[in-house]
């Protein structure tokens, strides 16, 4: 291994390290103080500089949450398997991390660099997001079946026939993208968008954008969709018998899968890094790029704030009976409509085919809709009232 | 015919409406209304400044709100407390008590309560609040309006054991300071006692009255018998 490879690796990989555990910090922020606000409470306010009383909006409480996590103790329960046990954190933090690695971000730094280290250049950088994605789903089984703890399996359970169910959708709509580009390389991916031709200003990619947005809840099990978590049944699903450093690792990482499914649907959907002044200041895109990212968490903290929890089986019935037909239709759609604008090139050609998909897509949906409410039948309780 | 997902753009309307307001109107902040009842100038300005004075976490007007309630205390008439308890010992609120943090011990012999009549009263009356809930039910089970709730909440303390047992002492508390941190709830059970006391009352007098006649009405038939045993001989 040279030098200079050495060196482009570093240069691409601490940048990461340091910036998006460092956004982590500050979104946890934000997301307390967001919920507050929606709850008409006021939301950290003491914490920011020590020894004043100077709150800086309580800024400094990541900060003093880390130093607590920290020191506080470890606890393994005596029936647990204490390898998987100490594993499992750690393998939800790195698929995660992966994922990050390959996000098209142009970051200023990347001028250093002898050449894009290879592996950043993935030619089906798509695949891999998905592959490593699924990787996840292991992490927090693990934690499940080695805590020893009748809740811990359960939210563990549901985290993976949940995440299995969310995938097919998650993929399926990132097909579209993949589809019209022709090309599995993020980077391809995102030049094709350049100039305001995000894919989310299509209706195919419109849909999509929404089906992968509603999957990406799912996979990060973030609220409505967070069963393996659900206080109000199972404690705190998977990562109930874990304290400390060990459960930061997990917050850490579930908010770092945040980023990075963010950071994906923004280069599938929402144009990676292109936005306005481009021209005058090249630099602007990684800002435009976590921006993107940071609005698309924010309506993540606005939905927990204002959804509760679907039902198991309420669940279940969305991914299977709606999303994923909806997926299917959706792709259809996408490549008739490319067809017909191949055969008949002009614009009017064109408000025709976006009209009749969008109105396509919204009977469907809507059909679905009617369907699954028609069909649901009451609900039986085998050891309830 | 409803949008599809309609239900849930009203349910962000209306939290984004609850996020922008909540920067705007203090009125919603019912939650939290952080130590209202102390003037800016004597906040802890840094740390080590507080508590400022021993004993300071148990002032008589730790109060946030007048809705506000963390742990029970016992609530005594004006004069010296031991000798105005409301409490009798029923212990009805120690077997009530869900995490069962109560702990009384009932008086051997009896002793005059405010309204002049011997009663027992408790010896021990402990409430470990490190194990009590807050959930009003010793107050809403009291009989005798002896048990509400306090709203003092600076309760950190050295002792983790013996400081979050708080005995008979320091759980009795005046009817005016009742008054002071709950006043309509205090206000509207004053009426209700009052009521209360009214109606027994009246209550005893008609029964008395109603025995006086029975008695007379008796004495009346009594005579009559007589009267016609009389006439009969």
């Amino acid at each position: 291994m040279s030098l200079e490879l050495i060196k482009d690796i570093l240069l691409a990989t601490v940048p990461l390290l340091v910036i998006f555990p460092s956004l982590f910090a500050f979104t946890t922020w934000m997301e307390r103080k967001a919920l507050a606000r929606i709850q008409n409470r006021i939301g950290p306010n003491k914490i920011g500089i020590p020894c004043t009383r100077i709150g800086l909006f309580g800024l400094g409480q990541p900060a003093a949450d880390g130093i607590k996590m920290i020191f506080k103790e470890d606890i393994v329960p005596r029936g647990a398997d204490k390898l998987f046990h100490l594993l499992a954190p750690i393998l939800a933090l790195i698929p995660a991390m992966l994922i990050l690695c390959f996000l098209p971000i142009e970051f200023p730094w990347g001028k250093f660099m002898s050449g894009k280290v290879q592996a950043f250049m993935l030619d089906s950088a798509v695949i891999f997001f998905f592959a490593i994605t699924g990787l996840n789903t292991l992490a927090i089984f693990m934690a499940g079946w080695a805590s020893r703890n009748k809740y811990s399996l359960l939210g563990g359970m549901r985290a993976v026939a949940q995440m299995v169910s969310y995938e097919i959708p998650l993929v399926l709509s990132a097909v579209i993208v993949v589809m019209t580009v022709g090309s599995l390389n993020a980077e391809k991916i995102a030049e094709a968008q350049a100039g305001f031709s995000w894919f989310v200003f299509s209706p195919w990619g419109l849909a999509a954008f929404i089906v992968f947005f509603i999957a990406a809840l799912a996979e990060t099990n973030r609220s409505p969709f967070d069963l393996p978590e659900a206080e109000s049944e199972i404690i705190a699903g998977y990562f109930t018998e874990y304290s400390g450093f060990k459960f930061a690792l997990f917050f850490l990482g579930e908010y770092i899968a945040m980023f990075a499914i963010s950071g994906l649907a923004v280069t599938l959907f929402l144009g990676a890094g292109d936005g306005p002044f481009l021209a005058v200041a090249p630099w602007l895109s990684v800002v435009w790029f976590i921006a993107k990212i940071f609005g698309l968490i924010a309506v993540m903290i606005w939905l927990r704030g204002t959804l509760p929890r679907l039902r198991v089986d309420q669940l279940m019935a969305f991914a299977w009976k709606f999303l994923l037909p909806l997926s299917i239709f959706n792709i259809l759609l996408a490549g008739m409509s490319h067809h017909v604008t191949v055969a008949y090139p002009g614009t009017t050609a064109q408000v025709v085919t976006w009209t009749l998909s969008l109105v396509g897509m919204y009977v469907m949906a809507k059909g679905l809709d009617k369907i699954s409410r028609s069909t649901a039948k009451p609900r039986e309780y085998l050891y309830a009232e | 015919m409803s949008i599809l997902g309609g239900g849930i753009f009203k349910g962000m309307a209306v939290t984004l409406r609850n996020f922008v307001g909540s920067y705007f109107s203090k009125e919603r902040f019912i939650t939290t209304n952080e130590y209202s009842w102390r003037p800016e100038s004597e906040l802890p300005q840094s740390i080590g400044d507080y508590p400022k004075e021993e004993g300071e976490q148990l002032s008589d007007t730790t109060t946030v709100n007048h809705y506000s309630r963390n742990f029970p205390m016992l609530l005594h008439d004006t004069g010296e407390p031991m000798d105005t308890i409301r409490c009798v010992a029923c212990q009805i609120c120690e077997r009530e008590c869900p995490p069962q943090c109560i702990y009384i011990e009932k008086s051997t012999e009896k002793k005059e309560n405010a309204d002049g009549k011997p009663q027992f009263y408790p010896a021990k009356f402990d409430i470990d609040v490190s194990v009590c809930m807050s959930c009003q039910i010793c107050v809403e089970v009291c009989p005798f309006d002896a048990i509400v709730m306090n709203s003092q909440f600076e309760l950190s303390t050295p002792d983790r054991f013996g400081g979050l047992l708080v005995r008979r002492d320091g759980l009795l508390k005046s009817n005016d300071y009742y008054h002071k941190i709950h006043p309509q709830e205090a206000a509207t059970r004053d009426e209700r006692m009052a009521a209360d006391k009214a109606a027994k009352e009246a209550k005893k007098k008609a029964a008395a009255e109603k025995a006086k006649a029975a008695a007379e009405a008796k004495a009346a038939a009594a005579e009559a018998a007589n009267e016609s045993k009389e006439d009969t001989e």
